[in-house]
């Protein structure tokens, strides 16, 4: 089993992490973290597979992250703050992350 | 461009040969120091990097970080979906090619697994075959954006009602492209004003929902 499935979620930080960036900040392909409000969540098939897009807005911007193969992730609603982990790509001027870690905020 | 290519085989190698050759630059992945031993001659001016890539820092090493295309195109299906989900996941690759293996397997390399372009060689081979013997037929050869769209092929016969008219009287869906025309074994550029004619293998870039509309103009 490759060892990024294991680091996933073994997620150490503070929900407040100082190292989180602002939406408008964040850069494509780096590795980083942005902190958000769940300001849309929805569920479209690809190619007959579930895959849950869900957007999330800061003061400076929105991001989209795609849990691909889920319907829903525990937790995750709408208005709640998530803190988002990964590499995003740029897709026409949006960052999206596919499947990163996320931290649940309380609301 | 900036290329990564995993799984060194025949395959691999020989893309690496053509995209330095291309001006591009190019780096190769495999498991085995044996296979770099063996061609160190072979691909002169591609980066090697050995490991596993399937492994997240093996594709660190080889630059993938910063990598414009990763090509998936181990022998192992299963690897190649994992290559591609990294690329995407880890490292936001823009662009994803898996090789399919096992035709069976054809419906994962979609961007659940994030792979953004599939090459299946049976369904290529498939492909070539079905043109060879089907003239006037319409033959797709490639899928493209995930299979919304592709690339066919139709071979005119005397029959067709295209054979004759102008491509620009033709009564041709918005959603395609009329590419290239084979003739006499040339290709023809087309124009509006570039007239087909039987015989003529007509290369469309078509989007799945136009297809039945494109086969009723060039096959009839």
């Amino acid at each position: 089993m490759p060892r990024f499935w294991r680091r996933r979620h073994d997620d150490g930080h503070e929900p407040d992490d100082p190292k989180a960036v602002p939406i408008a900040d964040a850069r494509a392909r780096a590795r980083v973290r942005v902190r958000g409000e769940v300001v849309q969540m929805r569920t479209r098939p690809v190619h007959g597979l579930p895959s849950l897009s869900i957007t999330i807005r800061d003061d400076t911007g929105t991001a989209t992250i795609v849990f691909a193969g889920r319907r829903e992730v525990g937790g995750i609603t709408l208005g709640r703050r998530l803190v988002i982990e990964g590499v995003a790509v740029d897709s026409n001027g949006t960052l999206e992350f596919t499947n990163p870690a996320y931290t649940l905020l309380s609301p | 461009m900036k290329v990564v290519i995993a799984g060194a085989g025949s395959v691999g190698r020989y893309m690496a040969r053509q995209l330095l050759a291309a001006g591009h630059t190019v780096t190769l992945i495999d498991q085995l120091p044996s296979v770099r031993q063996r061609h160190t001659d072979d691909a002169d001016g591609v980066a090697w990097c050995v490991g596993d890539a399937c492994e997240v820092d093996t594709l660190t090493a080889a630059g993938v970080s910063d990598a414009d295309v990763v090509a998936a195109v181990t022998g192992d299906d299963e690897d190649n979906l994992v290559i591609a989900l990294l690329s995407k996941q880890e490292f936001g690759v823009p662009r994803t090619v898996g090789r399919v293996n096992h035709p069976n397997n054809e419906w994962m390399f979609n961007d659940m697994w994030g792979v953004d372009v599939s090459v299946s060689t049976p369904h290529l081979l498939t492909a070539v075959v079905e043109e060879a013997v089907n003239i006037g037929s319409f033959v797709r050869l490639l899928n493209l954006g995930a299979g919304k769209a592709g690339l066919a092929e139709v071979t005119l016969t005397e029959s067709s009602p295209a054979a004759g008219s102008r491509i620009d009287a033709l009564d041709l869906p918005r959603e395609c492209t009329i590419v290239a025309l084979i003739r006499d074994r040339h290709v023809v550029v087309p124009r509006g004003d570039t007239g087909l004619l039987a015989g003529d293998e007509v290369l469309v870039l078509v989007t799945r929902d136009a297809e039945a509309d494109v086969h009723r103009v060039l096959v009839g």
